[in-house]
């Protein structure tokens, strides 16, 4: 690559990132944001060891949010990283409590319906 | 599976060990990344949640070629940290499908169980339909019975009236309190001053043994009577004798023997005055006493 053609690329990007920097993380953030309303849809708010996960998750979306504002868009990309995997593991936290809570309910309806057709 | 992945499991646990020996100490974030991924493998996720297990293998080894390559750099701390939540949410999925194969077991049983308390209703009202049905039939048959019964009565009071009437055409019949009495005239039943009853009696007598066997009886006393000429020995005799004549010739035609007996009375119950002959013919007589059935 000539020189000019390196220097006219850089002018080139210059609007979305500085040369050398990474570009902002702005698909993560969108990403992270939507698992963490996919786990409040799913309950996750409901159940204490999916709340706390989903809290950790908005934290360091918070956290991310100040780091790109600070130009530290590499450490916002691994921030983001962090809170999308909360907040899927709230998600999954909320369905497995929702499951093992229906299982328990199940469970309880058979045992009074055989007591319902013992009497 | 379940051995593979736990196997594997110890492996990362002992290589973190031998790591420690030779290098710089893991981030705590890379030892609870391995934890969590051990206690994954060793739970339900092995066998129902596979893909996410594998997964969280991935973001196990990623995080581990960080910490081999860049030591507990922040990047390897970020690694880990997401590589823990992978195994978690790893163990989460295995849960969740752990507890809905158990509520799907449990629907099934419920649909079952239903279906028992179903047939079990089904047959309690069968019971209980047939229960009613063979109370209805013992209502009819009782009914029947009673119909049958009432049916044998009227028969039976029709029989008896229609003995009476008989009866009445040839003798004369009154209740009285010791029992129905049918008297029979002397002079029609014997010849003067004997107890041989004449043919022309037998038919009679006939036809009183048909009226009481249809009317129906507890016991028979022939009583036998004279007028009051003559001597009152002899007339006692003589009352005895016929009467013993209507006792035995009714015994033949049929009266049980120990339920009728007989009696010589002699003059000593006139019915009207001896000092005429239509009153002595009316006082020479034979009684058939009869204590009903029902008494």
């Amino acid at each position: 690559m000539k020189v000019r053609t390196w220097f006219y690329s850089c002018i080139a990007g210059s609007s979305l990132l500085a040369c050398g920097g990474a570009a902002v993380p702005q698909d993560s953030l969108t990403a992270a944001q939507a698992d963490v309303k996919g786990a409040e849809v799913g309950g996750a708010a409901d159940d204490p060891k999916a709340a706390l996960h989903l809290k950790l998750a908005k934290d360091q979306i918070d956290k991310a949010q100040a780091q790109i504002k600070d130009g530290d868009n590499e450490a916002a990309a691994r921030t983001l990283d962090r809170a999308q995997a909360d907040a899927e593991l709230a998600l999954a936290l909320a369905k497995e409590g929702k499951a093992q809570g229906d299982a328990s309910e199940a469970s309880e309806q058979v045992g009074k319906l055989r007591k319902e057709i013992a009497k | 599976m379940t051995k593979s992945f736990s196997s594997l499991a110890a492996l990362y646990v002992l290589a973190g060990a031998l790591a420690a020996c030779g290098k710089a100490e893991a981030p705590q974030e890379l030892m609870d990344a391995r934890t969590a991924y051990a206690e994954a493998a060793k739970g339900p996720a092995t066998d129902l949640a596979p893909a996410q297990l594998d997964t969280a293998k991935t973001s196990l080894d990623t995080a581990q070629k960080s910490f081999d390559d860049d030591g507990p750099s922040q990047k390897t701390k970020d690694l880990a940290y997401i590589a823990e939540r992978r195994a978690e949410i790893a163990a989460a999925e295995g849960g969740r499908e752990k507890a809905e194969r158990k509520r799907a077991a449990s629907d099934k049983d419920f649909k079952n169980t239903q279906m028992e308390g179903l047939e079990k209703t089904k047959e309690q009202l069968e019971a209980e339909k047939r229960a009613r049905e063979a109370a209805n039939q013992d209502v009819n048959k009782t009914k029947a019975e009673l119909a049958a019964e009432k049916a044998a009565r009227a028969e039976a009071e029709k029989r008896a009236a229609a003995a009476m009437a008989s009866l009445q055409e040839i003798a004369k019949v009154k209740e009285e309190a010791r029992g129905v009495v049918i008297t029979l005239s002397g002079s029609v039943l014997f010849p003067t001053g004997k107890s041989d009853i004449l043919p022309i009696a037998k038919e009679k007598l006939d036809q009183v043994a048909k009226a009481l066997k249809d009317q129906g009886f507890k016991a028979i006393v022939v009583q036998g009577y004279t007028d009051s000429r003559g001597n009152a020995t002899d007339n006692q005799t003589l009352s005895l004798k016929r009467a013993q004549s209507v006792r035995d010739y009714l015994v033949t035609q049929g009266i049980p023997s120990d339920k009728i007996t007989a009696d010589g009375l002699g003059s000593s119950k006139p019915v009207a005055p001896n000092d005429s002959a239509d009153g002595r013919a009316e006082n020479r007589r034979v009684e058939i006493v009869v204590t009903p059935a029902d008494k």
